[in-house]
């Protein structure tokens, strides 16, 4: 009698435990509102339209996903550094703002599949006479410090021993910095080269080739314990891509054929 | 709430190259003092003086200096400038935006030092026989910088703080640009940030305390 009461009581508490216990995929749920982390000055993949609206790539992303989860989204913006501390204090819940999938990175955060992928051009004033990737040798060039091509041409800069390196916080000080010939030449994500470009704000600004580095490949990221949150994120960009709604963004945005999403020769 | 586990090690492997940024903020304090003193003395003078053509630019800097915020001046120098084709690299532009700043603050407190010098000690100087420039060179000057000297050690402080703006420039060798990029590349930014905040209240310490010992050796009757 007693036992079948205490194990009665167990079986309680642990019901009860668990119950109590939820997590972040839950409290989005909860609280009807799903907040993405999102950079609005990284056009095409986010950017603030005419009547100052949040627009792009990932905007439409995180409409999708809260979607996909049954809430509201709304857009938090933030700039490249403040991702990360965005996420850890609790101001958003995914960060949908292109970030690289690096390693040393993945150890603060935690990172989805790619949900894209991005190639890398050179983009130069046409005063400087740069022809291509080998004629940045020695000139002044410059990007957002800390991004994935920004530690790339930082190596770049520092392996050629000539030249100089100037990272900046945001991609509107490297435009106006290139504009104003503070910097001769800066290394940029393609599709934000093209819709810089294509702005017809920089009449003196030209892409002049690939860099010749890997694809950017960029995740979602949330806090690197909410696993219950990762796995959803990595299902729902595995149904973009599955239900052609990836190519759909793809071309609303950016136009052509969407980046592929895999690597050969491996799992992820 | 707060969902996160420190990784002090982390950021501590970062020491030796924050330690290399805080010589290049000292250094940058150092001369934006140093040029912003010198300025700073004939702003004073110059804003006394009688002549609206000497004294309206320097009240304009003086102004401008002291109501508008730091990273505007920074900013300005960097960006502004550049736009008229004048290209200052991020060390250069922030060194010129601090010492403007340095020069419009001291500028009034040194004004303030020679308002409380009686008059009479320059009358006194010149009835030795000096000239207004040696009368001021050897008695009101002196006694101007001791007055000052105090708030002029709290103008260093700042000016050694200012100096973590320079990252909107561009800047990268100084101890907020590694912060920043140590920051962007790791994402450990509260280990890297209370790290660097630890470092720049043991530099900012640092000068207080010396200026203190200096005034002591100085000052003394």
């Amino acid at each position: 009698m007693t036992r079948s009461i205490l194990i009665a009581g167990l079986m309680a508490a642990t019901t009860l435990g668990s119950a109590a216990y939820a997590d972040k995929l839950d409290d989005i749920m909860a609280s009807g509102t799903l907040r993405c982390a999102v950079v609005l000055d990284f056009p095409p993949m986010g950017s603030r339209d005419k009547d100052n609206n949040a627009v792009g790539f990932d905007v439409d992303y995180c409409n999708d996903l809260a979607k996909a989860l049954g809430v509201t989204a709304e857009i938090v913006e933030t700039t490249f550094p403040d991702r990360i501390p965005a996420l850890v204090s609790g101001r958003v819940d995914v960060g949908v703002a292109s970030t690289s999938d690096t390693l040393e990175r993945a150890k603060t955060a935690g990172f989805t599949i790619p949900y894209f992928a991005f190639t890398n051009v050179v983009l130069a004033r046409k005063e400087a006479n740069i022809a291509d990737f080998d004629g940045l040798k020695g000139h002044t060039v410059g990007s957002v410090g800390g991004t994935y091509e920004g530690i790339a041409l930082e190596k770049n800069v520092k392996e050629w021993g000539s030249g100089d390196f100037r990272p900046y916080q945001n991609q509107a000080d490297v435009f106006l910095a290139l504009s104003q010939g503070q910097i001769d030449a800066t290394v940029v994500t393609s599709t934000v080269a093209s819709a810089i470009v294509a702005t017809g704000n920089y009449p003196n600004l030209e892409i002049k080739g690939d860099a010749p580095y890997l694809p950017d490949y960029v995740g979602l990221i949330a806090l690197r314990n909410e696993y219950g949150l990762l796995n959803y994120l990595d299902l729902f960009i595995n149904q973009q891509v599955r239900s052609g709604r990836y190519q759909e963004l793809f071309e609303k945005w950016v136009g052509g054929e969407a980046p592929d999403l895999t690597v050969k020769k491996v799992y992820r | 709430m707060f969902n996160y586990t420190f990784q002090w090690g982390q950021a501590l492997k970062n020491l030796p190259r924050l330690l290399e940024g805080s010589l290049v903020t000292l250094q940058i304090a150092v001369l934006s003092m140093v040029m912003g003193i010198a300025f700073a003395v004939i702003l004073a003078v110059a804003r006394n003086s009688k002549s609206r053509l000497i004294s309206a630019p320097a009240t304009a800097w003086v102004e401008v200096a002291r109501n508008t915020p730091a990273l505007f001046q920074i900013y300005m120098a960097h960006f502004g400038l550049g736009q008229f084709g004048i290209y200052l690299s991020p060390y250069v532009a922030l060194l010129a935006g601090i010492t403007f700043n340095n020069a419009g603050y001291l500028a009034e407190t040194f004004r303030g030092a020679l308002r409380a010098i009686p008059a009479t000690q320059t009358r006194a100087g010149r009835s030795l026989g000096m000239g207004p420039i040696k009368a001021f060179r050897l008695i009101i000057m002196p006694q101007m910088f001791r007055i000052a000297f105090l708030p002029t050690t709290n103008q260093m402080v700042w000016a050694i703080l200012m100096t973590s703006l320079g990252v909107t420039v561009g800047m990268n060798t100084d101890l907020a640009g590694i912060t920043q990029e140590i920051n962007v590349r790791s994402f450990r930014t509260f280990e890297i940030f209370a790290l660097a905040a630890v470092i720049y209240y043991l530099i900012a310490k640092f000068v207080t305390i010396c200026a203190r010992l200096l005034a002591w050796r100085m000052f003394r009757y």
